[in-house]
C-alpha cells in the first residue's frame, strides 16, 4: 500500500523528563520517527518537555514545541498546528498516556485528529487488565491467575486457592510502593492489610507469584496486511521477580530450543494480532516455566519500548523508523531494510553474535536506613545501561562489565573483588563452606552484586545445583560462567616474569 | 620455587575469547596493564572487528556498525580519509545523561559538515549516539583504554580524538590515550589539568585577580580539621574526582569533619579531600561559553534559584538572570573571558560562579562540555556544540554569527527531576550531591509562565487555591519568609503550619492554623495531606532532630504528587507561577517561532 495522502502534518509526542524506567531511549525512538516522516514528506510537529533531547534540536521537526506533555498544552498545540494525525507510540507510557487523556477528553475528536501507530482500543485492551486478560482467554493463551480485592477476607480465599507466593500489589501507588511478594499467611495478612492502606482506592490486586519462571521478550512489529515478524527474541539472565529493566538481558534468547521458541513466536503472533495493533511494534513478555514448560502471557507494550531500543541496537533493524513508516501506510514488504539495502523489512533478522544488557545502578547516592534499598524486585531501581557484543556468551558478558564504569574491568579477578582469588582459594575446608553457605544464602535474594557473588561461590566450590537453587538463573548461564572461572584459574597456572625485564 | 608455565600466545587468545581484559590478565599475572598490551601487541594478538548487519553475513551490508571479537576475520576497512573520533557517555547515571549523549551526536554532525569521517565509540544502547546512521562509523565498545586504542590500531589517518563533549566517560581515559599517542582534540591537557587541579587552578585565579573562596586539601581527618577552623565554618569537604558532587557535604564543626572521614574512608583514601569555604546564602551562577583560544563568545549566564549549597545539577536554572546586578555581571563576564584565554580553551567552558556580598567567586571551570549546554542550546537557539565542535577542528569565532543571549526577551527555565519514591526512607533535601535523574523546562515571555510551565511538566503540577503547610528552621524564621508566605495569602491559600513556624507567622501578622507533627499527635500533617488538605509543602531542613517527622512530610507529598518544596527561593519563585497560572492565560509557541523573534 502507498503511504498515506489524506494525511499532511503529525503530531508526535516525546515522553518528557528522563525518569527511572524511562530514559533517553525513547528520544533515540522519537528522533528516528521524526526523520522518518519528514523523509517521507510530513510535515512534523513534536511536544516535549525534555531541553536535553537531541529530538528537541530545532533541526529535527518542523516546529518543535519545550511544552508540558499534558491536555491542556498540546490541545493548544493541536488548536494552533492542526495536524490530522498523532503518533503516540514512540513517547513510552508518558505519551500513550497523553494520547488517551486527549481521546477521553474529546479533543481528538473535536479537532478530528487520528491516531496513528495504535488505536484507542488497541492501547486499550493492552493496557486495562481486565481487556487484556479477556483478549488472551479469547486467543487460548494463558495470563498469571490473579483479583482484585477490597478485604482481607476475599484475598484470604483467593490465597487458599492458589496456594504461596503470591504478588500483591497496591492499586494507584506510585511505582508499587507498599506492594511485595508473601510465602506465607503471616506475611500475606501483614502485606494485603498495608496494600490496603497504601492504596488510595482501597484496592489490591493479588496474584499468583511467577517467580523464578524464565522470563523472555518478543520485539515485534505487524503492518496493515497482516504481515508479522519478531525483530528480536530476549531472554532475561534474573528470573521472573526482577523487572525487566534491572535484569541483565541477552539476545538472541539462549535456552529455547526451536519447538519452545516457535511457541512463544505463535502466541507473539496472536497477541499482537488480537489487540490490533496493525501498524507497527510491540513488545510481548512471556513467562516459561522451566520445569512444566507452562506459557504465561506477562503483558504487552502497544508502543516501542526500551527493550526495542535494544532490540534495534542489537540486531541492526531501526524498529522505531520502520514502526514511523507502517504507521503512515507502508507494509514492511515496502519499506528496504537500510542496512542491506536490498532486502526488504519483512525479512527477520538474523544474528551470529550474542548481545548482552546490563543495568547500571547508583544505590550510594539514595543511601538510606533501609537494608532493603538495593534489593531487585517488581519495581525498576537501575537509571542506565549498557550492551555489549561478543561471539559468546562470556565474552559479551565480561565486556559488559567493564563498559558499565563502576571500576570494573570484568567478572571478578580485577583488583576489585571482595574476596579475591588467592584468599578463596587459600581457604581451610572448613572456612571455604562457611562461606560457601553464606555466600549461597546472600544469593537467594537478588541484588545488583549478585553477578559477581555467582563466581565467588563458584570459587568456594558451590556446585551448579547449589548455585541455581538460590538463583533460579538457568543453568546454562550459570555453565557459561563456570567457564569464565575455569578460565581464570587455567590462567592462574601461567606467570610473565620470564618477559619481564 | 615457581611450578607456573610461561605464559603463551595461545593462552592469551584463549582468555581474549573468554573476554577477559589486559587489567584482568595483570591482575591476574601481578604485571601492569601496560605490560600485557606490550606483549600483545608485539605479538600482534588483536581483536578483529564484526558488522552487525541484521542477517548474519548473508547480504551484503552497507552500514558500518562494528564490535570486536577475537577471530580471524576482519571486517572493516579504513578508509584514507582524514577521521575524527569521538568518544560518547557510556551508560546513563546520575550526573552523566542524555544531555552528554546530545553533544556528542551535535559534535558528530559539526564534524561531519567540515569534512572529516567522523568514528563514534560508545556502549550504552539508549542512545542516539548509536544509531547507525548518526557517524559514518559506529564501533559499539566499552569505553577503556584497551579497546579504544585496539580500534585506532585497524584506524589510519586519525587527526584525533574527542573527549571533552561525552562528560566524565572519556576524560577518565583521556590522559592514557595521549600517552599512547593518541591526540586529543581541544583544549590541552596541560590546561585541563590546570582547571581540575585545585592549587593550580587557585593560582591561576590569584595571577588573575578574581576572587575564590579560601579553601584547602588534606588527606586524613586532623589536617583537615585544622584547615576548616583556619578558613573558618561552614566548609565544603569533598574527595577530589569525583562528578556529581558523590559524598559532597557542608560540614558545620569539628566533629561532622570527623564523622566524614569515617564514613567516606574508602573514597578518601585515593584522593586528597577538598575543603572550600561554603558561602552560605550565596547565589550561583552557571556559564556556559565558546573560546577559540583567541576570543570567547558568552553562550549563557544562567542564575540558580537556590542558594549555594546545592548541586548545580539538581537546582532550577533561569536563562537569562532576573535578579544579579549589572555590575555583578560585568565581572562575571570578564572573568569568564579572563579564565577561557588563560586556559586557552579551544571549545567549551563552563564556569561556576556565587556572588556574596556583592563580590563574584569563582568556584570552578571546566574546560568541556556542561550538563547545561542543551538547555542553553534551545533556550537561545544557537547551536552551541557545533560551534564549539568546529572549533576544535580549526576554524575560529569570527566566522561565526553568533546572537548575544541577552536580547532574547523570553525566559527559559530549566528543573530537575528526582526519583525518591523508588527509594523510600531517603532523605528527600536536596544538598551537594546530585540525586536528580532528568529535567524539563518551561520557556515563555515571562519568569512566572516559564516557572509555571516548568513547574507544570514536573509532573506535580501547580495548586492555585487551597492550603500550604509551612514549616522552616530557625535560620529561616526572619523578614524573607514573611514576605513569601505572604505572597501565598494574598493568592487566596490558606496556611497550616506547626506550633513553632506558626507562632512565629501570627506574630508577624501572618494567621496560620497549627497542625501537629507526625508525632505530636493526631490528625496530625501526613493525615492532613493524605485527607487532601494540603495542596502545596514548603519545609526547610531542621537537622536531625526531626528527621522522622521530614521523611514522614516529604514521602506523603511524593505520594501524594503535591509539590515538596525545601528552599524559601523556591518557594518565592513557585509563588510567582502561581500568580500566572491564576491569569489563566495559556499560550504556546514553538522554538522556531521564539527564535524569530
Amino acid at each position: 500500500m502507498p503511504k498515506r495522502t489524506d494525511i499532511k502534518t503529525i503530531l508526535i509526542i516525546g515522553s518528557g523528563p528522563i525518569v527511572i524506567g524511562q530514559a533517553c531511549e525513547f528520544d533515540y525512538s522519537g528522533t528516528q520517527a521524526v526523520k522518518a516522516l519528514k523523509e517521507e514528506g510530513y510535515r512534523v510537529v513534536l511536544i516535549n518537555s525534555n531541553p536535553a533531547t537531541i529530538m528537541t534540536d530545532p533541526e529535527i521537526a518542523d516546529a518543535t514545541y519545550i511544552e508540558p506533555i499534558t491536555s491542556k498544552f498540546i490541545e493548544k498545540i493541536i488548536e494552533k498546528e492542526r495536524p490530522e494525525a498523532i503518533l503516540p507510540t514512540m513517547g513510552g507510557q508518558t505519551a500513550l498516556n497523553a494520547a488517551m487523556d486527549l481521546h477521553e477528553k474529546g479533543i481528538l475528536k473535536k479537532y478530528n485528529v487520528e491516531l496513528i501507530g495504535a488505536k484507542v482500543e488497541a492501547i486499550r485492551k493492552a493496557e486495562s487488565r481486565e481487556e487484556f486478560h479477556d483478549a488472551m482467554k479469547k486467543i487460548g493463551l494463558e495470563v498469571a491467575k490473579g483479583k482484585f480485592i477490597k478485604d482481607f477476607s476475599e484475598a484470604k480465599n483467593f490465597a487458599e486457592e492458589t496456594g504461596f507466593p503470591i504478588i500483591i500489589r497496591p492499586s494507584f501507588t506510585l511505582g508499587g510502593t507498599g506492594g511485595g511478594i508473601a510465602y506465607n499467611v503471616e506475611e500475606f495478612e501483614t502485606l494485603v492489610t498495608r496494600g490496603l492502606e497504601a492504596s488510595p482506592t482501597n484496592e489490591v490486586l493479588i496474584e499468583e507469584s511467577l517467580i523464578g519462571w524464565k522470563e523472555f521478550e518478543l520485539e515485534v512489529m505487524r503492518d496493515i496486511n497482516d504481515n508479522f515478524v519478531v525483530i528480536c527474541t530476549i531472554e532475561n539472565f534474573d528470573p521472573m521477580g526482577v523487572h525487566t529493566g534491572d535484569s541483565i538481558t541477552v539476545a538472541p534468547s539462549q535456552t529455547l530450543n526451536d519447538k519452545q521458541y516457535q511457541i512463544l513466536r505463535d502466541a507473539a503472533k496472536k497477541v499482537i494480532s488480537e489487540i490490533g495493533v496493525e501498524t507497527g511494534g510491540s513488545n510481548i513478555q512471556f513467562a516459561v516455566n522451566p520445569e512444566t514448560g507452562r506459557v504465561i502471557v506477562i503483558e504487552m507494550n502497544p508502543r516501542v519500548s526500551r527493550s526495542s531500543a535494544l532490540a534495534s541496537k542489537a540486531t541492526g533493524f531501526p524498529i522505531a523508523k520502520i514502526a514511523a513508516k507502517l504507521a503512515v501506510g507502508y507494509t514492511l514488504d515496502e519499506i528496504p531494510n537500510d542496512i542491506t539495502k536490498t532486502t526488504p523489512s519483512c525479512f527477520e533478522p538474523v544474528i551470529d553474535y550474542v548481545v548482552l544488557k546490563i543495568p547500571r545502578w547508583d544505590f550510594d547516592k539514595f543511601r538510606s536506613s533501609n537494608p532493603e534499598s538495593d534489593v531487585l524486585g517488581i519495581q525498576m531501581k537501575s537509571v542506565g545501561e549498557v550492551m555489549s557484543f561478543g561471539r559468546n556468551f562470556r565474552e559479551a558478558l565480561q565486556k559488559a562489565l567493564r563498559s558499565l564504569e563502576t571500576g570494573r574491568s570484568g567478572l571478578g579477578s580485577d583488583g576489585k573483588d571482595k574476596f579475591s582469588f588467592e584468599y578463596l582459594t587459600n581457604l581451610k575446608d572448613e572456612e571455604k563452606s562457611n562461606l560457601k553457605l553464606r555466600i549461597l544464602s546472600k544469593l537467594k535474594t537478588p541484588r545488583s552484586d549478585n553477578i559477581f557473588y555467582i563466581r565467588y561461590a563458584m570459587l568456594t566450590g558451590a556446585s551448579m545445583d547449589e548455585i541455581h537453587n538460590s538463583t533460579k538463573i538457568d543453568k546454562w548461564f550459570l555453565n557459561q560462567i563456570q567457564q569464565i572461572v575455569e578460565m581464570e584459574r587455567e590462567l592462574h597456572e601461567y606467570e610473565v616474569q620470564d618477559f619481564q625485564n | 620455587m615457581s611450578k607456573k608455565k610461561k605464559v603463551t600466545v595461545e593462552i592469551i587468545l584463549k582468555a581474549k575469547k573468554n573476554g577477559f581484559s589486559d587489567r584482568q590478565l595483570a591482575q591476574i599475572f601481578g604485571t601492569s596493564e601496560e605490560f600485557i598490551r606490550d606483549f600483545r601487541f608485539k605479538n600482534e594478538i588483536f581483536p578483529v572487528y564484526k558488522t552487525v548487519d541484521t542477517c548474519a553475513a548473508e547480504f551484503e551490508a552497507g552500514t558500518p556498525y562494528h564490535y570486536s571479537t577475537y577471530e580471524k576475520f576482519n571486517e572493516v576497512i579504513s578508509s584514507d580519509k582524514e577521521k575524527i573520533i569521538i568518544l560518547g557517555g557510556g551508560p546513563n547515571r546520575i550526573g552523566q545523561g542524555i544531555e552528554f549523549d546530545y553533544c556528542c551526536v551535535r559534535c558528530v554532525k559539526a564534524l561531519r559538515e567540515e569534512g572529516y569521517e567522523t568514528i563514534m565509540i560508545n556502549c550504552n544502547p539508549e542512545t542516539v549516539s548509536t544509531d547507525y546512521d548518526i557517524t559514518d562509523k559506529l564501533y559499539f565498545e566499552p569505553l577503556t583504554t584497551e579497546d579504544v586504542l585496539n580500534i585506532c590500531h585497524y584506524e589510519k589517518n586519525i587527526k584525533g580524538i574527542v573527549v571533552s563533549f561525552g562528560g566524565q566517560t572519556p576524560l577518565r581515559i583521556s590522559k592514557e590515550l595521549e600517552r599512547n599517542g593518541l591526540k586529543i582534540l581541544g583544549t590541552s591537557s596541560k590546561n585541563i589539568d590546570i582547571a581540575e587541579d585545585r592549587k593550580k587552578f587557585g593560582k591561576l585565579l590569584d595571577s588573575l585577580e578574581i576572587p575564590k573562596p579560601e579553601y584547602g586539601t588534606a588527606n586524613d581527618s586532623v589536617s583537615s580539621v585544622k584547615i576548616a577552623r583556619k578558613i573558618g565554618y561552614p566548609v565544603l569537604l569533598r574527595p577530589s574526582y569525583v562528578l556529581g558532587g558523590r559524598a559532597m557535604q557542608i560540614v558545620y564543626n569539628d566533629a561532622q569533619v570527623e564523622k566524614f572521614f569515617r564514613d567516606e574512608a574508602d573514597l578518601s583514601k585515593d584522593h586528597p579531600v577538598l575543603i572550600d569555604k561554603f558561602l552560605e546564602e550565596a547565589r550561583e551562577i552557571d556559564v556556559d561559553a565558546v573560546c577559540d583560544s583567541e576570543e570567547v563568545y558568552i553562550a549563557g549566564i544562567m542564575q540558580h534559584i537556590e542558594e549555594a549549597g546545592i548541586h548545580s545539577g539538581d537546582s532550577t536554572s533561569i536563562l537569562p538572570p532576573i535578579s544579579i546586578s549589572k555590575k555583578n555581571l560585568i565581572q562575571i563576564k570578564e572573568y569568564t573571558v579572563r579564565i577561557a584565554l588563560a586556559l586557552k580553551v579551544k571549545g567549551l567552558l563552563n564556569i561556576q560562579f556565587a556572588v556574596k556580598d556583592n563580590i563574584v567567586y569563582v568556584l570552578e571551570a571546566n574546560p568541556r562540555a556542561s550538563r547545561t549546554i542543551p538547555f542553553v542550546s534551545k533556550t537561545t537557539g544557537v547551536p552551541v556544540v557545533s560551534v564549539a565542535a568546529k572549533i576544535i577542528a580549526g576554524r575560529k569565532l569570527k566566522e561565526f554569527k553568533l546572537k548575544n543571549y541577552e536580547d532574547l526577551g523570553y525566559i527559559g527555565v530549566k528543573e530537575s527531576i528526582f526519583p525518591f519514591q523508588k527509594f523510600p526512607k531517603v532523605k528527600m533535601f536536596l544538598g551537594p550531591e546530585m540525586r536528580s535523574t532528568g529535567e524539563v523546562m518551561g520557556i515563555a515571555q515571562t519568569f512566572g509562565e516559564a516557572m509555571a510551565k516548568a513547574q507544570e511538566s514536573t509532573g506535580s503540577g501547580m495548586p492555585v487555591k487551597g492550603n500550604i503547610f509551612v514549616s522552616v528552621n530557625e535560620n529561616d524564621k526572619r523578614k524573607k519568609t514573611i514576605d513569601i508566605i505572604e505572597k501565598y495569602v494574598k493568592l487566596g491559600f490558606g496556611i497550616v503550619a506547626t506550633a513553632g513556624t506558626s507562632k512565629f507567622l501570627n506574630e508577624n501578622g501572618i494567621e496560620s492554623e497549627t497542625v501537629f507533627k507526625v508525632n505530636e499527635g493526631r490528625p496530625n500533617v501526613v493525615d492532613r495531606i493524605k485527607n487532601g488538605d494540603i495542596q502545596i509543602v514548603i519545609n526547610t531542613p531542621l537537622g536531625s532532630e526531626s528527621r522522622y517527622d521530614e521523611y514522614a512530610i516529604g514521602w506523603e507529598a511524593v505520594q501524594s504528587k503535591i509539590p515538596f518544596i525545601t528552599t524559601l527561593s523556591a518557594a518565592s519563585s513557585f509563588a510567582e507561577g502561581i500568580a500566572y497560572i491564576k491569569t489563566g492565560n495559556i499560550e504556546v509557541k514553538s522554538l522556531q517561532d521564539y527564535y524569530k523573534q
